[in-house]
């Protein structure tokens, strides 16, 4: 049953009208099915210059340059780039531990507007948008698709998805990287609690299947601060045993445990070239996308 | 362990109160739904043993500090070694030994053993506080109260006294003290270098009054400040011999001294001993080998005087005590016996004994009289009185008791036919044959007429033969028994509570025999050596009570005479009442006295400690060594000590507390946030 559209509070009209006027660009060609502003990886009709070709017999003789051949007196065929839309897939960790937060947001929700908010840019774009929900399975997927109509679809998957269960985002990324079709770009917004050495793994399959990988890494204040007063029992969102502990006697090593993991996840990333940001959940998540959306501006322009 | 605000301590339970507080906070806990599990996880393995450490090393810390504090609040006092002793106290007896061996300094000179442990004591009480002090030191026997530990120091004199100190005596005092006035806890302190002379361990006193306190209903603790240790280089003098002769030239004084050292010492060394007679002073070296030198019959020529006194000195040393010895001397009197006898013939051995001198410059007189003869006798010239015949009564017993009264000696011996007359409490009974050839069963060896001789042979009364002797009627204290319970040889028994002075002086001067020396009647005569020394005992004291000049051991003196005795020689510090226990030279009409340190108070013999612990067995006992010339407090209070705890626990507690040294802020998580996107390693 579709939601209704006026409770849709993860999308600010006013943020995104901003955002829009950052386009959304991939790092690496793109195989889309119709012309758009992403690099192709074929020669196309565009009026960008690509590269001079030798003549071969069966190509259009329309596209000789004569001016060449007078210069060279041989057969040159000019060619120019070709412009395509994108597929994003948007990967939404829908896991318990997705359930905390401790600044009035949780880290699904916030999931929810960076979500929300690429998706209405990607589609505003003309780039297809899809979604997966994944936790010990699969829960939810939405194919990408580019028209505006799609989005309420994918909104609606958005609103009704409920952080439950373990997470095994490992598995379930490779799964995608042999689900998606090649040359997408693939957004992952989760917190990432997993073993950076078996997330590694994953994002080189998806790098080996082309895909332009980004990752958002969720965190909340609390869990990078780790401030208490009194003795907590501390249940775990996604189903294992209760800890109880004297926060002040065990913070230090909790903060070694998480600036190993967070030195690790940050090797990882780079090794796999991985777009990935760090996000603290109290930050605005519309300067959060307009980092995202800048950096990969600036890195479209290099390129 | 004692403390000074006890009451304080009732808080002690206050030091659960962290683990309380711990134990609450641990129940406040709050639960929260947690999604970082893998970091707790990875926490908790780390160093969890450590962090227990760490819990519980906080919790002990914080204990101690409220502990520390509360010790502190409570003011515990400590003496020596840290033992803690004091507590409120109803009544303290102080038991000072001022014998002249506590007159000691130690190696550096500085304070006595006396003047350091009245100044500790002092020092303690005053600390302590009591509602009433007490001294006992040996002077009189009733304690003497005080108004302060203050007034206790004024009152024992750092010089000390020439008197041996009786321990079982002084505690038998305190013991008579806790029992009639009842305190409701008393502590009694003993200042002594637990001499040996001093303390009798031997004694079977030790075992009464021991006994005596752990029969008291009230609690009594026993604190012993003991100065055990000996100056080796300490040197004592003494005059063991002091006569005047006759010579051709007119007289001379004859002296034998002798040196002692403590420690004796490895080669022959000479001390220089002054001898002053008369005012006239000379100096004679004595070489002392190992760790005696002796000087005999060191003469020193008299301007005619037939009375006079003198004393030995030596350099000062460790003790000054005995670095002097006093003696008196005068032209010796004649020795004089009185036998009394109905049958002038039964008595002849008794006259032979007593006529025959031991040392023939002495002259020995006797004369045999009868009963009916007493009134015409010069008794003032008679030393001794032997008496064989019915007891004296009437007049006679008057000029006996008198004669008895300044020193004479008398000895009774039965009558053929006893008529019943008492004298001295006692009265012949009917004669008894005695069924054993040698019948005696025990005497007295160690002291008065039947002592062993000086070379510590016991006389041969066992040998005696006795054919038949005659019953005694009254109290008595025998000297010699026979098969039966009979007595042989005795004094009559008078207790000191009821006694007059007469009885007094006829109990110690005169002695019963109850057989006599015909051969019917038993060996004496014909053995000869036991009637000899016996009469010969009794003439040398009786004439010592006729001499004019007489040396007495301090504290030995009789006390009905001292009481109008001037000091010529000795501390001008003494006071009357102390002459008889101070030493020095006093002149009591015509009669000099030399007093002195008694012989025994030159043995350097300590009570060894398990011995002086097995002294106060179950009782509260606690010792504490000092030293003379040391300088330390007996008892202080720590308060500082427990304070100084309590912050060092603080302290610990906060180190502990402190959070561990985080990750340095440029590796830190937080430097993450807000977060900028990682590069691909590739651009």
């Amino acid at each position: 049953m579709a939601a209704d559209p006026r409770s849709r509070d993860f999308l600010d009209p006013h943020a995104l009208a901003r955002l829009s006027a950052v386009p959304l660009f991939a790092r690496r060609p793109m195989l889309g099915n119709v012309s758009g502003i992403h690099a192709s990886p074929h020669r196309g009709a565009s009026v960008e210059f690509a590269e001079y070709r030798k003549y071969v017999p069966g190509d259009d003789l329309r596209r000789l340059d004569w001016r060449a051949f007078g210069r060279s007196d041989r057969y040159y065929v000019k060619e120019f780039e070709a412009d395509t839309n994108l597929r994003c897939c948007l990967v939404l960790d829908t896991s318990g531990s997705m359930e905390f937060g401790s600044t009035g947001v949780t880290k699904i929700e916030y999931a929810r507007r960076l979500a929300g908010s690429l998706a209405y840019i990607a589609v505003q774009q003309g780039d297809a948008v899809g979604l997966a929900c994944v936790a010990e399975k699969i829960v939810r997927t939405v194919p990408p698709k580019r028209t505006p109509s799609h989005l309420r679809g994918l909104y609606d998957v958005l609103e009704q998805a409920r952080p439950k269960g373990g997470t095994r985002l490992v598995s379930r990324l490779h799964e995608l990287a042999e689900t998606i079709r090649q040359r997408a770009l693939v957004v992952i917004i989760s917190d990432l609690f997993v073993d950076p050495a078996g997330l590694k793994k994953a994002f080189e399959h998806l790098k080996f299947r082309k895909h332009d990988v980004a990752a958002f890494h969720l965190l909340d204040p609390l869990e990078l601060g780790f401030r208490f007063q009194r003795p907590m029992r501390f249940l775990d969102m996604e189903g294992g045993p209760a800890i109880f502990a004297e926060p002040s006697d065990i913070a230090d090593r909790y903060q070694k445990a998480l600036q190993a993991y967070l030195e690790e996840m940050k090797a990882v990333t780079l090794a796999s070239a991985v777009d990935y940001h760090r996000v603290s959940i109290d930050e605005d998540f519309e300067k959060v996308l307009l980092r995202f959306l800048a950096a990969r501006a600036r890195a479209g322009r290099r390129g | 362990m004692s403390f000074l605000q006890p009451w304080m301590l009732f808080a002690l339970p206050l030091i659960a109160l962290p683990v309380i507080i711990h134990l609450i906070n641990q129940r406040r806990y709050r639960t929260i739904k947690w999604a970082a599990m893998m970091f707790l996880l990875t926490a908790n393995r780390m160093s969890r043993g450590y962090a227990r450490i760490r819990q519980w090393l906080i919790l002990a810390a914080r204990t101690l500090a409220i502990a520390g504090l509360l010790f502190a609040v409570s003011r515990p006092l400590a003496s020596g070694w840290m033992r803690l002793a004091g507590g409120s106290v109803d009544t303290t007896i102080v038991i000072m030994d001022r014998s002249p061996s506590m007159r000691e300094t130690g190696a550096n000179g500085g304070a006595s053993k006396l003047e350091m442990g009245r100044d500790q004591i002092v020092d303690s009480l005053k600390l302590l506080g009591s509602n009433r002090w007490l001294l006992i030191d040996g002077r009189d026997g009733d304690p003497v109260e005080v108004e302060s530990p203050d007034a206790l120091a004024s009152l024992v004199s750092a010089e000390g006294v020439g008197a041996s100190s009786d321990l079982p005596a002084m505690l038998q005092t305190a013991y008579e003290y806790v029992r009639d006035q009842r305190p409701s806890r008393t502590d009694v302190w003993i200042c002594s270098d637990v001499r040996r002379h001093d303390w009798a361990p031997g004694s079977g006193r030790w075992q009464a009054v021991r006994d005596a306190f752990l029969a008291l209903p009230q609690p009594v603790r026993f604190h012993l400040l003991a100065f055990p240790d000996v100056a080796t280089a300490n040197r004592s003098v003494r005059i063991t011999d002091v006569r005047r002769a006759e010579t051709s030239s007119g007289a001379e004084l004859r002296l034998a001294l002798r040196v002692e050292q403590a420690g004796g010492s490895d080669g022959k060394s000479t001390v220089p001993v002054q001898i002053e007679v008369d005012g006239a002073r000379s100096e004679i070296p004595v070489e002392i080998s190992g760790t005696t030198g002796e000087v005999k019959n060191h003469a020193i020529p008299l301007d005619g005087r037939t009375q006079g006194w003198g004393k030995v000195s030596i350099p000062a040393d460790a003790n000054a005590a005995d670095n002097e010895f006093y003696f008196v001397y005068q032209k010796p009197a004649a020795r004089k016996t009185l036998v009394v006898a109905e049958d002038p013939e039964a008595v002849r051995p008794l006259a032979i004994a007593a006529a025959v001198s031991p040392e023939p410059s002495t002259e020995s007189a006797v004369e045999t009289i009868g009963p009916d003869q007493i009134a015409g006798v010069a008794w003032e010239e008679i030393s001794l009185v032997l008496w064989q015949a019915e007891l004296p009564q009437g007049e006679a017993a008057d000029r006996m008791r008198s004669f008895l009264s300044r020193s004479g000696k008398a000895i009774f011996f039965p009558p053929a036919s006893p008529a019943g007359g008492e004298f001295a409490g006692l009265r012949w009974g009917n004669w008894r044959a005695t069924e054993l050839e040698r019948p005696v069963t025990g005497w007295t060896r160690d002291q008065d007429l039947l002592a062993g001789t000086r070379g510590g042979s016991a006389l041969p009364v066992g040998d005696l033969e006795i054919a038949r002797h005659c019953e005694l009627v009254g109290e008595q204290a025998s000297l010699a028994t026979l098969a039966g319970g009979a007595p042989l040889l005795c004094k009559p028994a008078v207790f000191a509570d009821d006694a007059a002075a007469d009885a007094m002086a006829a109990a110690s001067n005169a002695y019963f025999c109850a057989t006599t020396a015909s051969p019917t009647d038993s060996s004496l005569a014909r053995g000869g050596v036991v009637l000899y020394v016996m009469v010969q005992r009794a003439l040398t004291a009786g004439a010592a009570g006729l001499e004019t000049a007489r040396r007495f051991d301090a504290g030995a003196a009789p006390a009905a005479s001292t009481a109008e005795w001037q000091l010529l020689a000795g501390s001008e510090d003494a006071v009357p009442s102390e002459y008889p226990i101070r030493a020095g030279v006093y002149r009591h009409g015509a009669k000099l006295y030399a007093v002195n340190r008694g012989e025994l108070e030159d043995r350097t013999a300590t009570v060894g400690d398990a011995q002086v612990a097995g002294l106060f067995n179950r009782l509260a006992f606690d010792r504490v060594d000092g030293s003379a010339g040391g300088g330390s407090a007996l008892l202080s209070e720590v308060w500082r000590l427990f304070l100084a705890a309590m912050v060092a626990a603080l302290l610990i507690e906060a180190a502990l507390c402190l959070p561990r040294k985080m990750v340095p802020a440029a590796g830190s998580a937080a430097s993450f946030f807000p977060g900028t996107p990682v590069r691909e390693a590739a651009a």
